[in-house]
């Protein structure tokens, strides 16, 4: 009985070792997927919906440098100072946050929301002007109260829908 | 049309002052080579000032050839990689895609030139110099090849403000290499080799003295040299090219 049983061990703990790469990777993939993520806690809640849907204000007001540049760009808080040096801050913490913020000289430092993969350069101008709508690939951000990754932004997603549009699939055009 | 990027390096103009290697490793990130590195064979160099000696003692003169990467059209290590992390682009550069090599250095191994590198050890800067690395390019970590890419971040910055500004094509001279940049007597000339008003075509299309290193391998590269005018030299040596 043992010198069935010895080998079968054997080979079932052999099987179990070797499936523990396999499985962390397709875990990896599956649970750490970008999308996958909860939405991260920034310093201070900023609300998308209340100054998009309720104010109006577009994407570009902000994130100023979308359509002309590589980076999209987060305001400095001279920006939001605009209109928040006249909005009364008692009882409001988060703005109290903000004016002692700007006060103090000190920038705020906002959790990264977006993964792209390492070793790319992604250019927010071409999309933009290729006619893309930033909720494409943000999703409905003006509908988030905390923002959270909506696209895989992994090369697969990229590449998909550089096919589906014409645009260079040439390595070189993301990667150098 | 696509173009089709071009070097002419004029070694009558060249001095071997090695300012295009230094605007080569500033501009991409280029890790620096210390003496010890020299010393292991290891030095990362993309585009390197050859020196070499003609002639004896009293006589003698030095002459100096600046080697980029040809990017030659049937580039050799393109075929060899087993993970296709070389490979040619539309626009004729020879590209190396870093998250894809896997550094089995083949590439390296089939160059003629000599002008493919292997990362042998992660690259370091001193403190002091963090701040001055080229957010453009990829700092490329252990275990991968690099290579010259004909400064691929400057032509594709200048591909995308060619588009953004109502989708022209691009001008002569917008896209510059850093070496051909640096040049102080403008010997290295960059440009679009089918665009036949282009600085560099027009040197390629009505040169006489031109030539290409190994050419006689067949790989047709898109870098040419231009011969070195030797007033001493016989007359009859004139069209004989090296």
């Amino acid at each position: 009985m043992r010198r069935i049983l010895r080998p079968v061990l054997f080979g079932v703990v052999a099987l179990v070792l070797l499936a523990i790469p396999v499985v962390a990777i397709l875990a990896r993939s599956y649970f750490f997927s970008p999308t996958a993520q909860p939405a991260k806690t920034q310093p201070i809640a900023f609300p998308h919906p209340l100054h998009v849907n309720t104010l109006g204000m577009d994407c570009t007001f902000c994130h100023r440098t979308a359509a002309t540049q590589a980076s999209a760009g987060v305001p400095a808080l001279e920006q939001c100072m605009f209109c928040h040096k006249v909005i009364p801050t008692t009882n409001r913490p988060n703005l109290e946050r903000l004016v002692n913020a700007f006060n103090s000289g000190q920038p705020i430092q906002w959790a990264r929301v977006h993964q792209m993969p390492d070793h790319v350069h992604f250019v927010h101008a071409m999309h933009i002007n290729a006619g893309f709508q930033c909720q494409t690939c943000h999703g409905p951000v003006q509908d988030m109260t905390a923002v959270s990754q909506f696209r895989d932004l992994r090369m697969g997603d990229c590449i998909a829908c550089h096919r589906q549009n014409n645009a260079r699939t040439d390595c070189a055009v993301c990667h150098y | 049309m696509t173009p089709r990027w071009g070097m002419v390096i004029d070694l009558d103009r060249c001095t071997g002052c090695q300012a295009c290697v230094v605007a080569c490793q500033a501009e991409n990130n280029v890790p620096i080579n210390t003496e010890a590195i020299y010393l292991q064979h290891r030095a990362i160099q993309w585009i390197r000032v050859e020196r070499y000696w003609e002639g004896e003692f009293p006589n003698i003169k030095a002459r100096y050839i600046p080697v980029p990467c040809m990017h030659c059209s049937e580039a050799p290590c393109e075929p060899v990689c087993p993970v296709y992390a070389t490979y040619h682009t539309p626009e004729g550069i020879n590209m190396q895609v870093y998250n894809r090599c896997i550094g089995t250095r083949y590439c390296s191994v089939n160059c003629h030139w000599h002008v493919r590198f292997f990362n042998f050890w992660e690259p370091k800067w001193p403190e002091s110099l963090h701040n001055q690395l080229n957010p453009d390019v990829s700092v490329r970590s252990r275990g991968v090849m690099e290579k010259c890419t004909f400064c691929i971040q400057r032509i594709n910055h200048a591909e995308q403000n060619a588009r953004l500004d109502n989708n022209r094509p691009l001008r002569d001279g917008e896209v510059n290499t850093a070496c051909a940049q640096a040049c102080p007597t403008r010997a290295i000339v960059f440009g679009d080799l089918n665009d036949p008003e282009s600085e560099v075509a027009k040197i390629a299309n009505t040169t006489d003295r031109g030539y290409k290193v190994l050419a006689e391998l067949g790989t047709n590269p898109s870098v040419l040299y231009l011969k070195k005018i030797d007033p001493d030299a016989p007359a009859e040596h004139g069209a004989e090219s090296a």
